[in-house]
């Protein structure tokens, strides 16, 4: 039978940074894939904080698209708030070709002595009572049992191994964002800016977003909160949106994809021999959706804990709290704080956000982040905060 | 007429996993890069025809 120490179900970032952490640990590692080939199909905006470089988790270029010059965010009335390099120390964001990154980040994985089966789904947990011993797989037309101490579930927003494993971790729709992407070319229009879009005019509890890809290329998408969306929805208002868009209507449209990201409160990622890393451990920016930043931080701390566990044999609830323990504190306080905010956003509408836009529109923001925007804005409205603060404290003893 | 449930188009999906992960009845997998409901388990509550970015998933009677 095989056996390894640490079985990663699922190569997206979250999974492959897991792996490779851990293998450089020591960790006898098998990262598995449902999917013939890593990275595709794409499941993403392709937006990243330029963040990721100090932590040299990638070699090469040839997964950035394009680095941008900053955010412009547009209001319902078309009132403009930018965030540009020149404010924000020149540290802005890349745009991704997401199929390439995720496959130099399982390559490190795999550098670091992982190995890698492809086309191969978990089927279900092996348990001896209520102990995981291992997982059932299937490659192909063959069906076998992997014996492992630890299951990282990297599976995505529809994890299932954690349910398999008891926990609950089915989604309100008020905590999911429902997505649709176009890469379009050959657009005549120039701007490095990555523009978002606000406001329920747009896109009800979510955005509508367009990052510079190549020359003339651009990643044009909509996320809705599914609890305030309909049937195919989200397509509908991403289609009326191109189309009354003076360049972008005329490009070519190359690629058409889906999204689900979780704007979800984090949930228990941890339980004996078992963590959830990544969209499984609700590891994403409750505002932005954006979720690599975290799902990198996340994997490199599972890693290394997993690293300790293997050495230590011990593989109980109590030692893999640890992780948990350490990217609550690394950003878990962040997820937290967005995740109130949001929900405070989603009672403004377009009229409010029209007048929050016009109160910082020639704001001088120094750092290109969610954090300042909302300090911006704050700042212009201290009855903001005073909402904000009890929702925090509240949020924060649920969570405890 | 039988009882009614979510149907996906398997020609129109594009694998997102939205509405697995949001079913309460916990119905829907992701099978071969698919979404497929099971029909004994689904209770036509429509939360994953709202959630389906692109319109694939529909309500049929078995």
């Amino acid at each position: 039978m095989l056996d390894y120490d640490v079985v990663v179900v699922g190569c997206g970032p979250a999974g492959s940074v897991t792996a490779r952490y851990a293998a450089e640990s020591g960790a006898k590692v098998l990262m598995i894939d449902r999917r013939p080939e890593i990275g595709v199909p794409v499941l993403c905006g392709e937006g990243v904080s330029q963040r990721i470089d100090s932590w040299n988790m990638l070699e090469g270029t040839q997964w950035i698209a394009n680095k941008m010059d900053g955010a412009k965010i547009f209001s319902p009335d078309g009132t403009m708030v930018t965030l540009s390099k020149e404010m924000a120390g020149n540290e802005t964001g890349y745009v991704l070709y997401r199929d390439l990154f995720d496959k130099e980040l399982a390559r490190q994985a795999g550098k670091a002595g992982a190995e890698i089966m492809l086309r191969t789904e978990a089927t279900k947990l092996l348990m001896d009572n209520d102990e995981i011993k291992g997982i059932q797989a299937r490659q192909f037309n063959e069906t076998f049992d992997i014996e492992t101490d630890i299951i990282v579930a990297a599976d995505g927003v529809e994890s299932k191994i954690a349910s398999w494993a008891g926990m609950k971790t089915v989604l309100k729709p008020s905590d999911l964002e429902t997505c649709a992407q176009y890469t379009i070319t050959d657009v005549d229009y120039k701007s490095d800016y990555c523009e978002f879009y606000v406001g329920r005019k747009y896109a009800p509890g979510g955005y509508i977003w367009i990052f510079p890809k190549e020359k003339g290329t651009y990643n044009v998408g909509i996320g809705l909160l599914a609890s305030l969306s309909s049937q195919g929805e989200p397509l509908k208002r991403l289609d009326k949106f191109i189309a009354s868009h003076p360049q972008l209507k005329k490009g070519c449209p190359m690629r058409l994809l889906a999204g689900a990201v979780p704007v979800a409160k984090p949930i228990q990622s941890y339980r004996d021999n078992l963590l959830l890393v990544g969209d499984a451990a609700r590891h994403a920016d409750p505002i932005t959706g954006g979720g690599i930043t975290t799902s990198l931080q996340g994997g490199k701390i599972a890693g290394e804990i997993i690293g300790e566990a293997v050495d230590a044999q011990v593989f109980d609830a109590d030692m893999l709290s640890q992780y948990e323990k350490q990217w609550k504190q690394d950003f878990g306080q962040k997820l937290l704080r967005n995740y109130v905010v949001k929900e405070l956003m989603l009672d403004m509408d377009d009229k409010t956000l029209n007048l929050l836009a016009d109160s910082v529109k020639d704001y001088k923001f120094e750092e290109f982040s969610t954090l300042s925007l909302v300090k911006a804005l704050v700042s212009k409205h201290p009855t903001l905060l005073m909402k904000l603060t009890p929702l925090l404290q509240l949020s924060k003893k649920m969570n405890e | 007429m039988g009882k009614p449930s979510a149907r996906v188009d398997e020609s129109q999906c594009l694998s997102c996993g939205g509405c697995v992960s949001v079913c309460p009845q916990e119905a829907i997998v992701l099978r071969n890069l698919k979404a497929v409901v099971n029909k004994e388990k689904c209770t036509a509550c429509e939360i994953c025809i709202k959630t389906c970015p692109i319109g694939a998933i529909h309500l049929e009677r078995m």
